[in-house]
């Protein structure tokens, strides 16, 4: 489903130039789950948005589905992702939130509706659709930004850190959602994370040590 | 609905939040300089009215004349008479006089002679008679403005006399031309000063009389039909004019241009300076917005990652400016109609407060507050505030626009 080979990406800084990836290659199959685990700075969160199709690598190629772009409009429909400090917009609810998605996506509405229902219930927010982000705890606004992540229905949903801000046991049962979510919707998932016990969990454990991934 | 007016909406009126503070204080803003525009510009629009009207009524929409006399008036009339779009041709003729009443100093006021018969075809000269009737003026009688009348003791019923400049030239002939004493008929009161305080009415045949015209007059005042674009049927009346008839025609605009033009800066100074309160209002629009921008960057970021494009994230700010810029408007016309509707109220209420009804009436003649807004004039407050205030949204909007979305989610 998505394949990245020789991915290569620096950053100038000042006259220096730092060489972040220096030939990534990963595969990975559909409802597949992959975990990196990796130093701060190593270069985790650039891999993701080369993955995603924001950012571009100076070098080397990512296919999605066998084609070398992802455009706009076609990003919903593969590319879900959810973050550390979950980004959730404050001025709309639960449910406006999860809805914003779609709406960006121009997904139909009334399906877009009935899915993001469904997934606030499956992410255990139901009744809370109304309540505002502040009005949540960290471990109910990163599973309302999982919602929202997956209500385009996206074949791969990156998640970067998701539990880096949350405490051990609300990070466990994200972590189990996710899991949980992609297992069931057959969503391919790549979990970002410094935690060995959740990078345990899924199918398949990387490492990104000096570039590369391993 | 498309996404970003969904989200500008929203982060105008935030789910949840009852009184959305921001939003409130910007609209209020746009509208109190929206409001104080239209009321403003609406009692200058009023007395402006005023005072084009007073010029119509005391000059008529047109005047013919030339250098010198009008040796043949009655064919210039008639052929005047004929001009499509003309209602109404009046002869005059002007000049000076010293007036004396029993027992007082000489005036020496502006004196007029008018047709009797056809003078209100084009001067409602009536409406403005405040003692007496138009319809006593005869060759012995006069009319006298308001203030004259009251600054020489006289009254209807009075008799003045009326000396020419002919008396000083027949004297140099060692001729006696004695003054013509005539009875006051009628007092009348225009409202501006400098004709109420120096004009006296009498008959064209005596106006010839007392200046030895025969029968020439110095001009006419016309009148045109409602509607009428009075330049344009100036260059109608000057196109059938005779070249060798020695006069041209001028339409009330041309003969008052300076006038005019002064009364047309006043408001263009007046709206630009008010303008200058959206303006400020627009400013502070416009730093709440790019604030937004900065607090919201990594949500703008996702919005780019889950496929919003730059000038749709441009169009979520822009138009936050132009909602408010709407909504001001709107409550800032509600506000200024409103308040115009109830001015007289106001008005009243001050003269009574402060005890100065008298003062009001002898300087304005009336207590009431005119107001006369152009349709012009509406459409430029309502499009100026729209338009500044959606360029408010329009910098923010650039700075929303531009960011990268893989910077803006980095941007922890
Ligand atoms: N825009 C940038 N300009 C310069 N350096 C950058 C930029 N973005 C990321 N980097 C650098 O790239 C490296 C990898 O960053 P990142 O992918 O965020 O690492 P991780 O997510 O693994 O912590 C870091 O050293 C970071 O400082
Ligand atoms: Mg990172």
């Amino acid at each position: 489903m998505l394949q990245a080979a020789a991915l290569v990406k620096g950053y100038r800084s000042g006259d220096r130039q730092i060489a972040v990836l220096r030939g990534v290659d990963l595969t990975i199959a559909a409802g597949e789950s992959v975990s990196i685990r990796g130093e701060s700075g190593s270069g985790k969160s650039t891999l993701l948005h080369l993955l995603a199709g924001i950012d571009t690598p100076d070098a080397g190629a990512v296919h999605w589905d066998g084609r070398t772009t992802l455009p706009v409009e076609r990003r919903a429909a593969m590319i879900g992702m959810v973050f550390q400090s979950f980004y959730l917009i404050p001025e709309l609810n639960t449910f406006e939130n999860v809805l914003m998605a779609a709406r960006v996506a121009g997904a139909p509405r009334a399906a877009a509706r009935t899915r993001a229902r469904e997934l606030l219930g499956r992410v255990g927010l139901a009744g809370r659709e109304t309540h505002l982000p502040a009005q949540l705890s960290g471990g109910e606004r990163q599973r309302a930004a999982i919602a929202r992540a997956l209500v385009n229905s996206p074949r791969l949903l990156l998640a970067d850190e998701p539990t880096g801000n949350l405490d051990e046991q609300t990070g466990a049962g994200v972590i189990d959602l996710l899991l949980g979510l992609g297992a069931e919707t057959r969503t391919a998932l790549v979990l970002v994370t410094h935690n060995a016990a959740h990078a345990a969990r899924t199918a398949r454990q990387l490492f990104l040590h000096e570039g590369v991934l391993r | 609905m498309p996404w970003y007016f969904y989200l500008a909406l929203k982060q105008l009126f935030p789910t949840g939040r009852k009184f959305p503070f921001f939003t409130a204080i910007s609209v209020l803003g746009v509208a109190l300089g929206v409001a104080l525009l239209v009321v403003t510009i609406s009692v200058m629009g009023g007395f402006a009215f005023q005072i084009r009207q007073m010029i119509v009524d005391t000059q008529g929409d047109v005047q013919v004349r030339g250098p010198g006399l009008i040796e043949n008036p009655a064919e210039l009339r008639s052929m005047l008479g004929r001009v499509p779009g003309v209602v109404g041709v009046t002869p005059f003729a002007e000049g000076t006089v010293m007036l004396e009443a029993p027992n007082k100093p000489p005036a020496f006021p502006i004196i007029q002679g008018v047709d009797v018969q056809r003078v209100n075809t084009v001067i409602p000269l009536d409406h403005y008679l405040i003692r007496g009737r138009l319809d006593d003026l005869d060759d012995d009688t006069v009319i006298l403005s308001s203030l004259l009348a009251y600054s020489i003791g006289a009254q209807v019923g009075d008799k003045v006399e009326v000396s020419s400049p002919l008396l000083l030239e027949r004297l140099k002939h060692d001729e006696v031309f004695l003054p013509r004493e005539l009875r006051v008929v009628g007092i009348f009161m225009i409202g501006h000063q400098a004709l109420d305080s120096n004009t006296v009415i009498v008959t064209l045949r005596r106006m010839q009389d007392l200046y030895g015209l025969g029968r020439a007059v110095h001009g006419f005042s016309l009148k045109l039909a409602p509607g009428e674009d009075p330049d344009a049927a100036t260059a109608r009346i000057n196109a059938m004019l005779p070249p060798d008839a020695g006069v041209t025609a001028r339409s009330w605009m041309e003969f008052n241009r300076d006038f005019l033009f002064v009364l047309q800066l006043e408001k263009s100074l007046i709206f630009l300076l008010l303008l200058a309160i959206i303006v400020v209002a627009a400013f502070s629009v416009t730093s709440s917005l790019l604030i937004a921008v900065v607090r919201k960057t990594r949500e703008i970021g996702l919005l780019g990652a889950l496929g919003g494009r730059p000038r749709e994230v441009a169009a979520c700010f822009c138009l936050q400016g132009f909602l408010i810029g709407l909504a001001g408007t709107l409550v800032g016309l509600g506000l200024g109609f409103g308040f115009l509707a109830v001015r007289n109220n106001i008005v009243h209420f001050l003269i009574r407060v402060t005890d100065s009804k008298e003062a009001m009436l002898r300087f304005y003649q009336v207590s009431d507050l005119p107001s006369h807004l152009d349709r012009r004039d509406l459409v430029l407050i309502v499009t100026s505030s729209v338009v500044i205030s959606t360029l408010a949204g329009l910098l923010p909007a650039w700075r929303a626009a531009r960011l990268n979305p893989v910077e803006a989610l980095r941007s922890e």
